[in-house]
């Protein structure tokens, strides 16, 4: 009984010392006046309006473009002889499953899968093992390595293709001829991403005290890293892959300067003969990656992880 | 259990001194806490300890040995960080059998120590939680279950208690205290809360500046303060003119009594004077003035005031304070019962604290 009066003053104060501290943000010296709570607080506080209008105006922004594109994609009406009585004539998905049969599409998709696969692989086996021993090792190497990383943005696709392709086309000419070509440069190019995830993800978790405790308790480095560090990094590499799994399926520019029928390659060409089926496949790779990425976070939450401890 | 030895340890980090001529030898089964204010380096201290930093010289030694060398892994000792560092993918009790596991201790070995462990913290409800189900108190339990569960030579803790509030932290500090004293393991507690530290050490060791001002138990550094850091970090104290007598003796407050160490006979200097070892007397011709109270419970702080001196605490007993009331004139005097003060001639004790 006096446990339970002891927590419900506590709640209260803690309240109060909420409310204040708002109060102090704002600029406001004064407490409201007793009584007048209600009205005071809508007058003072125009931010609750605001932030609905903006959740708003972000939403639209988001959802009017995919509703149409849903629209064109799957509904047979001209937009010049669309009236309210016909919104709900002509629906089908036949362009999409014309487009989804269509051999070029179904191998330009498992080309862009195994690219995925191996540019997660690549980038993970490269940075994990580099963002881990920077952290419990030297620490002071990390706004250098945060630097360095940033590099493969500074230069243009345009520019690294080119100079990389007369290189290789030099030295090993097979290696461009291959689709898995693409997979270093895709690599590098998640390059960003992947690093500041796996090392917001190393912060998060406090991967140096993580490192030190385990060390005191007498386990050698590679126990450390495979049962301490690596196991409480899921949601830092489920992140990280997340995000060059979402770079990989919607990247360009290489794919086309190196002549590669990758899925958003193949996408381009198959929409200029079939732009309804074109754009219902892009709507549904969509809405297939964001249902991915909204697994993933279901998944590292019913563990009590978060995406933001993976810093993204 | 084991004796531990710090001997001349000496860390710089860049230009900045951590640690200077650092010497500290802890009896076997001791608690002892390092107090100090932050960046006096008593957590390098620790760390040096542990083998998770390396000194510049000197040597740490257990039993004798000198293990400066020797990495962490290697020494068997037990640590408590200040932020749980609990590994978040374990339960409660596989973050205590993980030491174990280490060990390469058999099942049924591991099985009966994690359960002893669990029962002496009083962690049977949450054995089975992972760190983000439990709240801090509970985690640090965790911790501290997981340091001493190897049966370490020395349990390191670093400031266990500061991330938690304060209710939790008082119960946590005794729970340490009855673990450490069950279980006899020489501990070394890093704190930068006095009243922590004199609360549950056998001996505190107060630092600044990269050196260890005392070590001493609580009593003898409250009541016999080496010298005036240590007087002015550890409670409260009115610096008062004093004039030196014939070898240590002092004159104060028209009393003659022991100082810590000897002034020249004849020459003014400042000692320490606790507010509780000052009395009051009424009197209608004053000089001193009670300026102000504040009411602590058992005791009552006074305030007393005379023109162009400076202001002096004065703690009384409650029930005797209330014939002082705000306004009424006194004369103060040193109690009775004080037969030495510490002398602060060596500098002013401000510019000392800030140096």
């Amino acid at each position: 009984m006096s446990k339970e009066s002891v927590v419900s003053k506590e709640s209260v104060v803690s309240k109060e010392s909420v409310v204040s501290l708002d109060v102090a943000s704002r600029g406001e010296t004064a407490p409201p006046p007793v009584g007048l709570g209600h009205a005071y607080w809508r007058r003072v506080r125009p931010a609750p309006v605001i932030k609905g209008a903006f959740l708003v105006v972000v939403a639209l922004y988001f959802i009017v473009p995919m509703l149409a594109m849903a629209r064109f994609a799957f509904q047979n009406v001209p937009m010049a002889l669309l009236t309210p009585e016909k919104l709900f004539d002509g629906w089908s998905f036949s362009g999409l499953w014309t487009a989804l049969s269509d051999p070029g599409i179904i191998a330009a998709t498992k080309t862009s899968v195994l690219l995925v696969a191996f540019a997660i692989a690549l980038n993970l086996a490269l940075l994990l093992p580099l963002a881990i021993v920077t952290e419990v090792h030297s620490p002071k190497l990390r706004p250098v390595l945060s630097a360095v990383t940033l590099l493969p943005w500074v230069i243009p696709p345009i520019a690294l293709v080119v100079g990389v392709a007369a290189t290789f086309r030099a030295a090993v000419p097979w290696f461009l001829a291959s689709d898995f070509s693409l997979v270093p440069f895709y690599a590098l190019w998640a390059m960003p991403f992947t690093y500041r995830a796996l090392d917001a993800g190393l912060q998060a978790i406090s991967a140096r005290t993580l490192y030190e405790a385990a060390r005191t308790m007498g386990a050698s480095f590679t126990t450390i890293i495979v049962r301490v560090i690596i196991p409480n990094m899921g949601a830092a590499i489920a992140a990280a892959s997340a995000l060059t799994a979402a770079m990989v399926l919607g990247e360009f520019a290489f794919a086309s300067l190196l002549l590669k029928r990758t899925l958003p390659t193949e996408m381009v060409n198959y929409q200029r003969g079939d732009p309804r089926g074109g754009l219902a496949l892009a709507l549904i790779v969509m809405i297939l990656t964001a249902l991915a990425l909204g697994l993933v976070v279901r998944s590292l939450r019913r563990r009590g992880l978060t995406v933001q401890t993976a810093g993204i | 259990m084991a004796t531990v030895e710090m001997v001349s340890i000496r860390k710089a980090f860049g230009s900045s001194v951590a640690l200077e001529d650092f010497t500290v030898r802890i009896r076997s089964g001791e608690l002892v806490c390092l107090l100090g204010p932050s960046g006096c380096g008593k957590t390098t201290a620790l760390r040096i300890l542990a083998g998770l930093e390396k000194a510049d010289g000197g040597r740490v030694a257990v039993e004798g040995l000198d293990i400066s060398d020797e990495p962490p892994e290697r020494r068997r000792f037990g640590m408590v960080f200040q932020d749980y560092s609990l590994f978040p993918n374990m339960t409660a009790r596989q973050n205590i059998e993980f030491g174990l596991k280490v060990q390469k201790k058999d099942a049924a070995s591991r099985r009966s120590i994690v359960d002893r462990m669990i029962d002496v913290t009083r962690l049977q409800a949450h054995a089975d939680k992972y760190p983000h189900q439990m709240s801090g108190g509970q985690r640090q339990r965790v911790a501290l279950a997981r340091a001493i569960a190897t049966a370490p030579r020395v349990l390191l803790l670093d400031e266990p208690l500061s991330a938690l509030d304060a209710q939790v932290r008082e119960t946590l500090r005794d729970e340490i205290r009855r673990l450490q004293l069950e279980i006899g393991v020489t501990t070394v507690f890093v704190t930068h809360d006095q009243h922590e530290a004199l609360a549950i050490a056998d001996r505190v060791g107060v630092m600044s500046n990269g050196r260890l001002e005392q070590l001493a138990p609580p009593r003898e550094l409250y009541e016999r303060p080496a010298n005036s850091f240590v007087a002015g970090f550890i409670g409260t104290v009115n610096q008062l003119p004093a004039r030196a007598l014939q070898s240590d003796r002092w004159q104060v407050l028209n009393r003659t009594v022991v100082g810590n160490e000897a002034g020249t006979a004849g020459v003014e200097g400042t000692v320490a004077v606790r507010p509780e070892h000052i009395a009051l007397d009424r009197s209608d011709i004053g000089p001193w003035t009670i300026e102000s109270t504040s009411f602590l419970g058992p005791m009552t702080r006074l305030v007393v005031a005379q023109p162009g001196h400076q202001s002096l605490l004065v703690d009384l007993a409650s029930s005797d304070a209330v014939a002082f009331p705000v306004g009424s004139r006194v004369q103060v005097r040193l109690r009775d019962d004080v037969g030495q003060v510490t002398v602060l001639t060596l500098a002013p004790l401000a510019s000392r604290m800030s140096s």
